[in-house]
């Protein structure tokens, strides 16, 4: 294939060139040859400068061979200014993850996933060792870092808290009454919303809100601080960010997740009696319902899986914080990854616990 | 107090940091360690800190003042370290940042209520920022964090004081107020230093002396003016400057260089750009034909470009009084006269060859 080269190599000539030429060239290959007749160039600007080292990228990559006629010197000039073989590198090459296989890229994320939960595991031993070190040096807790935290997961969540507890209730009721209305037994919509409040939707919907508003925020809080290199400059002054930083924030996660989740049940079964009042359950039965049907049980069961909740929520918002990365976005990624977290975990225990105590009979 | 390091190896991953790494720092010295990104002198400086540990069972071991530190969790060693990014606390105002070291120290330790405030007020003087006391770093310009950084290292009276590429974040112009700053800062309290930084200028002109670190190992160490003059590798003759490189080959013991390609008796001469002189005509030396590509006249010295026989890129600094007396056009065939030059064989390692 012979290809010359226009007298004036500007913009808009090579653009028609290359349009006219890359395809025929894309189909040259080993044993072919192309002559590039450069002599009649008179000027050469960074287009045709970039039609050049384009061309010979390709001969590198593709194996044909490149005659050139260059009286001008305009070829081997724009060769000596830019490294040809630096080109013919394939740029998808430098990025291999986005090219693997399909099974490999599966069992990548297998293999991520466990990392994931070794760290977590690691994360939380650690944590309890220094939960423990407290028991003997009880002031080492940041005590106003906890009530802070205490106050921004708990107090700061409470309108949000008891509206979704409202609107839980109230969504529960209406749905329940009427189906129940078919068979005249709407009152036991009120035992339906005491038990599935206290023992399920309560904690659950709260850990949720947990998840999102706090968790995120313990991630990205202490995602900012690693990525501002203050975590370093911490354990530089002899302060394991696991007590200073990760402690009081679990520790407020813990305590305030079964206070908010008993918010979030009053709220609730307050909608349902605004639902049973318009089908004409009177209010004083439908609390005798309520109060007979909140056993210290199911109280007790939901406070506790509330706690455990709020647990987790600390422990992976704090546990993902500490892992990110140096780069401003991994601040980001550890916030999201935080949640996703959470909600997988909580999920995951409550269904243990759905089990445990079916199987425990409680 | 002096710092030694022994065969320190660092991996992350598949990736290695260090390789084997051994290090004397003098007592009381401001070193530099000097490399690309990548070449492992921040691990270095964090391993030497405490904040990153080297691989187990290589026998690496740090010695401060030679007692071994490597089991010593950062806060025992006694290093104030200095970040990148400041690393300063937001909620805190600048009083409580320096003061912050002071006030976590363990009961038995601490000191008073009014000796930490003396010793803030000191060190707020020692950076000449007493005036910004009270306020917090948002409120700072760059310069300012990083001197109240430095404050806050040294609040704790380290014995090592390790600075992460402190100014690396600074715009030029502040850079070069604080290089001296720091140099003057050192000379008043002669703490043991070493900071990191990949600006060879910042290097040669804060440091006592200086590590020039490649992919994870030492390629040499020195004073600023023997690493500069006396390059022991190429790459340290590379990184230290703008450099010109030539490729010819060993003839009859003397290194020719002609229109040929590398080869594998090849050999390299490197020369500084200020240290090439344009001719007109052929010299009785070494003389490098050469084309004038471009000639750049702005700034403290002309700039001219030329494309030598093997068509790559070459560049030379002169005076404005020398490109007076003897002008160029582009385009013109002139002969290149290194006045001060390296040669280098195919191992990195420097031949002399008389020339």
């Amino acid at each position: 294939m012979n290809l010359t080269l226009p007298e004036t190599c500007s913009t808009e000539s090579v653009a028609t060139l290359w349009r006219e030429i890359m395809p025929a060239v894309s189909g040259l290959g080993k044993g072919d040859a192309l002559t590039l007749d450069a002599d009649g160039v008179v000027r050469c600007d960074g287009a045709g400068e970039a039609l050049i080292v384009e061309l010979y990228r390709r001969s590198a990559q593709q194996g044909f061979a490149i005659t050139c006629q260059d009286a001008r010197r305009i070829v081997s000039r724009t060769l000596g200014l830019f490294d040809v073989r630096r080109f013919t590198e394939d740029p998808a090459a430098a990025n291999p993850i986005r090219n693997t296989h399909t099974r490999e890229q599966l069992g990548q994320a297998v293999v991520k996933i466990f990392a994931d939960v070794c760290e977590q595991m690691a994360f939380l031993g650690e944590l309890t060792a220094s939960g423990f070190s407290l028991l003997v040096r009880p002031g080492r807790l940041r005590l106003h870092d906890t009530m802070l935290h205490f106050e921004r997961a708990g107090i700061d969540a409470l309108p949000i808290t008891v509206l979704i507890g409202f609107l839980l209730g109230l969504i529960l009721a209406f749905q329940s009454a009427a189906a129940l209305r078919q068979f005249g037994v709407e009152v036991y919509v009120a035992d339906l919303i005491a038990i599935g409040l206290f023992r399920e939707l309560g904690p659950l919907i709260t850990a949720i809100i947990l998840a999102g508003r706090s968790g995120s925020a313990f991630a990205a809080e202490i995602g900012t601080m690693k990525v501002n290199e203050e975590i370093d400059a911490l354990t530089t002054f002899g302060l394991p960010p696991v007590v200073f930083l990760a402690l009081p924030r679990v520790i407020a996660a813990t305590l305030v997740m079964p206070i908010l989740s008993i918010f979030s049940v009053l709220a609730g079964l307050i909608g349902g009696v605004i639902v049973l009042g318009s089908v004409n359950v009177p209010a004083a039965t439908y609390w005798q319902h309520v109060i007979a049907a909140s056993s210290l049980n199911n109280i007790m069961l939901g406070l506790f899986k509330s706690a455990v909740f709020g647990l987790l929520v600390g422990l992976v918002g704090c546990a993902q914080g500490l892992q990110t990365g140096r780069t401003a976005d991994a601040v980001g990624r550890a916030a999201t990854a935080a949640v996703v977290g959470s909600l997988i975990l909580i999920t995951i225990f409550d269904g243990i616990f759905a089990v445990l105590f079916f199987l425990l009979g409680v | 107090m002096s710092i030694t390091i022994q065969n320190i190896s660092k991996t992350f991953g598949s990736f290695q940091a260090l390789n084997n790494v051994s290090l004397e720092v003098p007592s009381g010295g401001l070193t530099a360690l000097l490399g690309p990104s990548g070449s492992g002198k921040t691990t270095l400086l964090r391993i030497v800190a405490g904040l990153e540990s080297a691989d187990a069972g290589t026998g690496g071991k740090i010695l401060f003042d030679g007692l071994p530190v490597t089991d010593n969790p950062v806060n025992r060693r006694q290093v104030g370290f200095v970040f990148q990014h400041y690393a300063l606390f937001r909620h805190l105002t600048v009083f409580e940042n320096i003061a912050f070291g002071l006030r976590v120290k363990p009961r038995a330790e601490r000191l008073s209520r009014d000796a930490i405030r003396e010793r803030v007020t000191e060190l707020l003087k020692l950076v000449q920022l007493e005036q910004l006391a009270q306020r917090f770093p948002a409120q700072l310009s760059g310069g300012q964090r990083q001197r109240i950084a430095l404050a806050r290292a040294l609040a704790i009276q380290p014995k090592v004081l390790l600075l992460d590429e402190p100014f690396g974040a600074l715009d030029a112009q502040v850079r070069a107020e604080l290089r001296r700053w720091l140099r003057h800062l050192h000379d008043t309290i002669h703490v043991t230093s070493i900071f990191v930084t990949h600006d060879q200028e910042e290097a040669l002109e804060v440091a006592d002396s200086i590590v020039v670190m490649n992919k994870g190992g030492i390629e040499q160490v020195g004073a600023p003016n023997e690493v500069f003059q006396n390059p022991a590798t190429e790459f340290v003759m590379k990184f230290l400057g703008d450099v010109n490189v030539f490729h010819g080959r060993i003839h009859n013991d003397a290194p020719v260089f002609t229109d040929e390609l590398k080869d594998a008796n090849g050999v390299r001469l490197l020369v500084r750009p200020h240290d090439l002189t344009v001719q007109l005509y052929p010299g009785t030396g070494i003389s490098l034909p050469a084309q004038v590509y471009r000639v750049l006249t702005a700034g403290p010295l002309v700039k001219i470009e030329l494309l030598n026989s093997q068509n790559n890129l070459v560049q030379v600094h002169i005076p404005h009084d020398v490109y007076q007396a003897m002008p160029v056009k582009p385009g013109q065939q002139v002969y290149l006269v290194p006045k001060e030059s390296r040669l280098y064989g195919n191992g990195n390692e420097r031949i002399e060859y008389v020339i």
